[in-house]
């Protein structure tokens, strides 16, 4: 899609959801999963940014969140700054240690950069929980139990009147959002494009592999923490429960849904898929198996997800950007 | 033997070949020409069945097998050798060989073609069990041929066999393609202009831009000024 | 002392064969079509659930029985789930990452539907082998013994029907050469769903034998995933010997990790040292089909 297209896209979905307040303003629990649902969207943008858009597998989006979530909480609680602050050091902080991992990994082939965040995942579940988590303020295996909410200009967030969080999330997602398509419609896309033709052609015409596909990390894993920090101030506990593999699945979730590639198909992933979630609790522990059933469906049936649908149904000549 | 009708062929999104007709009779050896690029080994793959976007009419033996894939056309007797040769590396000369004979119908003659085709190719069997990686640029053209052959093939299709080959080899080449269409099977040879090899050609094409530019035999070619000019050029 | 390192070994020796036993199976399904199974694991609990509802019918009683039953469905369903879910996916793009998703709904679908019918308490398996060999402290089960040699055993019929069959031929000739494979006559969509059948039938033995070890759950599959994609990458991946080495110095560091610094502490060191291999040599150990 072009980006007058893609803008266009962005200007409705965010819109309508602008609007949703007026109707669900009431409802608590809707505003709690509305809000779960922006920050979803940009998580699952970067991923998508990451997979679909640069080709990098990588695994670590989760750890990402994780990590920025606790960075965000420790060092509002031990240094004292104001959470609004915090959350940008967490995702500076995060950022770095994209950079770190992204190093090495990023020089490898497809499924060993996967393995490797995902190892990045996996460890850290056991070094939070452990003595190196303890000692910088984890909380262990207890996790942290209050953390502080996020205030701005002295008023409160609380989770007791959501809707004013829902309108700072909504700002930053659009933001967010905004920052992920100058990025795609930048001459980092065009890089991206030939990168994703052909590596070795690429390089011959000059475009660094390595150096785009570090900043597109770089990037990814800064918004992403920085998220975590929101989500962590917003809900006020954290524990190493979300480095589980559910969250891992519904991110994968999302963007099966939104396809993968076809940004903002990542956002209206997510709130599709958090509603769908929703919607099938009352089936309890049935609820993942047709979950699961779903993903191999709409992988044969949708393989482009909802914005490759609408693609195919609204164009002679699909374009997107992976081409 | 072989009969193209009005063929063409898409690889890799570039439509390659441009309404191709060309004919192979039985026995016959016929030699395509043409400069680089321009769809010569793309004719081979289409009627080997390595091309998957063809339109036209490719006839064997009166049959349609417009579209069918590699498995069945091998097994039918209609085999492609790359000019990559495209063998086994990790594999031996002689498993190599046996792969050749993979399909139903070459599986019966494995043991038969074996011994044929160690007696055109006396290094092979000397080789049998060294890795295929491990050959010279000429065996490894010598061991794409042999696997060829152990198909049981009627139809060869033969891409390039000299290229990279210094210029006794490219005598044996000849030799060998002359030999192998002694036995009754049918050639296409794609290659440059390398006169042991237009030699022996009954007929001749030539392929610019995916269209057949000249068909005829070779006292027609040497009389073709516009020819010359391609042969000469090349 | 000698003797709690002698049982460390070996205790690295047996978990290493059953270890390699799973990972030539993912190596070989990459090295062959570059797919990557994230299902693996579930195909691991799925072999010990197999067994477990075989051994629940009265006619089965002995071990023998159960692999004999237990191959055959596994194969079938594994070359069921390539034709279904895998091959459709090959034409599009970035059909890895599509593989990888639909593997990973159906790993979602399996676990679950495991939990669902078989509850989340542990299931086991009775022992096929009773009894050990004692000496003084020392103490080896036949069990171990058995399962080391059913492993190695499973590994030494995979290379024979590699090296030997016309099937396991096509295997490696796709693996080295598709290009080759096909102008050969090879049909390729079927040695892609033979690999996947074979590793399924490999991984959910692997899940049989280490069933009386480590009994079997529904979410148990993902730490053999992770352990048998850290094993395939240190060693290569596409390479089975890289992958048989790799097993069984992932299964004797494990062991000595596990015993001198703490079970916590394994998965940290099998990626530091993946890590660090990787960094040195970014192939794997013999990262090339072998």
């Amino acid at each position: 899609m072009d980006h007058r297209r893609i803008s266009f896209l962005l200007a409705v979905i965010w819109t309508i959801v602008a609007v949703l307040p007026l109707f669900f303003g009431g409802t608590n629990f809707i505003m709690h999963i509305l809000i779960m649902c922006l920050i979803w969207s940009v998580v699952a943008s970067c991923w998508d940014l990451i997979m679909g858009f640069a080709g990098i597998f990588s695994f670590g989006q989760v750890a990402f969140f994780v990590m920025g979530s606790y960075a965000s909480a420790i060092i509002s609680a031990q240094f004292g700054i104001p959470p609004i602050f915090a959350v940008f050091i967490a995702g500076g902080i995060t950022a770095g240690i994209g950079i770190l991992v992204g190093l090495p990994c990023l020089k490898l082939k497809g499924a060993y950069i996967a393995l490797v965040t995902f190892a990045v995942h996996m460890i850290l579940e056991p070094v939070l929980k452990g003595e190196i988590g303890r000692a910088i303020g984890t909380g262990g295996t207890r996790g942290l139990l209050t953390i502080e909410p996020m205030t701005i200009f002295g008023y409160t967030f609380s989770t007791a009147s959501p809707v004013p969080y829902f309108y700072l999330m909504l700002l930053v997602a659009v933001i967010c959002s905004v920052i992920i398509l100058v990025v795609i419609k930048s001459h980092w896309g065009t890089a991206f494009l030939a990168l994703k033709d052909s590596q070795e052609f690429a390089a011959c015409l000059g475009v660094s592999a390595f150096k785009y596909k570090l900043m597109v990390f770089a990037l990814t894993s800064f918004l992403t923490g920085m998220m975590g920090g929101f989500y962590a101030h917003y809900v006020g506990m954290l524990s190493t429960r979300m480095l589980g593999i559910d969250l891992f699945v519904t991110l994968m979730v999302i963007l099966v849904i939104g396809g993968v590639g076809k940004f903002p198909g990542a956002i209206i992933g997510a709130f599709i898929t958090i509603a769908i979630n929703e919607l099938l609790s009352p089936l309890g522990p049935y609820r993942p198996i047709t979950m699961g059933a779903m993903v191999v469906i709409l992988v044969l049936v949708l393989p482009d997800g909802i914005v490759g649908l609408f693609e195919r149904l609204f164009s002679k000549k699909p374009h997107d950007i992976t081409h | 033997m072989i009969k193209l009708t009005d063929v063409n062929a898409c690889y890799q999104d570039f439509h390659v070949l441009k309404n191709v007709s060309l004919a192979v009779e039985k026995g016959q050896i016929v030699v395509m020409l043409g400069p680089n690029g321009h769809g010569k080994s793309t004719v081979l793959k289409a009627i080997c069945g390595l091309v998957k976007k063809v339109s036209g009419l490719i006839r064997f033996e009166g049959e349609n097998i417009t579209g069918l894939g590699s498995e069945k056309l091998v097994d039918m007797g209609i085999t492609y050798i790359a000019e990559n040769r495209e063998l086994f590396p990790q594999m031996s000369v002689l498993e190599n060989l046996k792969l050749g004979a993979y399909s139903r119908s070459a599986r019966a003659f494995e043991k038969k073609n074996l011994e044929k085709v160690f007696d055109l190719f006396p290094r092979l069997r000397d080789r049998q069990s060294q890795l295929a990686s491990t050959m010279s640029g000429g065996e490894a053209r010598m061991l794409a041929i042999a696997r060829g052959l152990m198909s049981n093939a009627r139809f060869l299709a033969i891409d390039e066999p000299s290229l990279g080959l210094q210029p006794n080899l490219r005598d044996e080449v000849a030799k060998i393609i002359k030999q192998i269409n002694g036995q009754g099977i049918t050639l296409l040879v794609v290659e440059q202009n390398i006169p042991q090899i237009t030699e022996l050609a009954d007929t001749l094409y030539v392929l610019e831009e995916g269209r057949i530019s000249f068909e005829g035999s070779k006292e027609d070619a040497l009389g073709n000024d516009h020819l010359k000019e391609i042969f000469l050029g090349m | 002392m000698v003797i709690e390192i002698a049982d460390v070994i070996i205790s690295g020796l047996i978990n290493g064969s059953v270890y390699a036993l799973m990972a030539v199976g993912l190596t070989l399904i990459y090295g062959v079509s570059k797919a990557f199974n994230f299902a693996y694991g579930s195909f691991y609990s799925l072999g010990g659930y197999i067994a477990f509802l075989l051994f629940g019918l009265s006619f089965i009683n002995n071990y023998f029985l159960v692999f004999l039953l237990a191959a055959p469905i596994l194969l079938v369903f594994g070359f069921f789930v390539e034709k279904v879910l895998v091959a459709p996916l090959r034409k599009r793009d970035d059909w890895e990452i599509k593989v990888m998703m639909i593997t990973l709904g159906l790993a979602l679908f399996l676990d679950n539907s495991f939990q669902v019918i078989f509850g989340s308490r542990m299931k086991s398996l009775p022992p096929f082998l009773e009894g050990g060999f004692e000496g003084g402290n020392f103490y080896l089960s036949h069990q171990d013994v058995g399962i080391f040699f059913l492993s190695i055993g499973g590994i030494l019929l995979f290379r024979w029907f590699l090296n030997n069959t016309r099937t396991g031929m096509s295997v490696r000739a796709v693996a080295q050469n598709p290009a080759g494979a096909q102008i050969v006559g090879i049909p390729k969509e079927f040695v892609f769903a033979a690999t996947f059948a074979i590793s399924t039938v490999m991984v959910g033995m692997g899940g049989i034998l280490l069933a009386q070890k480590y009994f079997i759950t529904p979410m148990g599959g993902w730490d053999i995933l992770v352990k048998a994609w850290v094993i395939t990458a240190f060693g290569g991946m596409g390479s089975i010997r890289g992958g048989l080495y790799a097993a069984f110095i992932v299964g004797m560091l494990e062991a000595f990790v596990g015993w001198y610094f703490g079970m916590t502490w394994t998965l940290i060191v099998l990626f530091a040292v993946l890590l660090t291999t990787l960094a040195v040599r970014p192939q794997g150990l013999l990262g090339k089909w072998g």
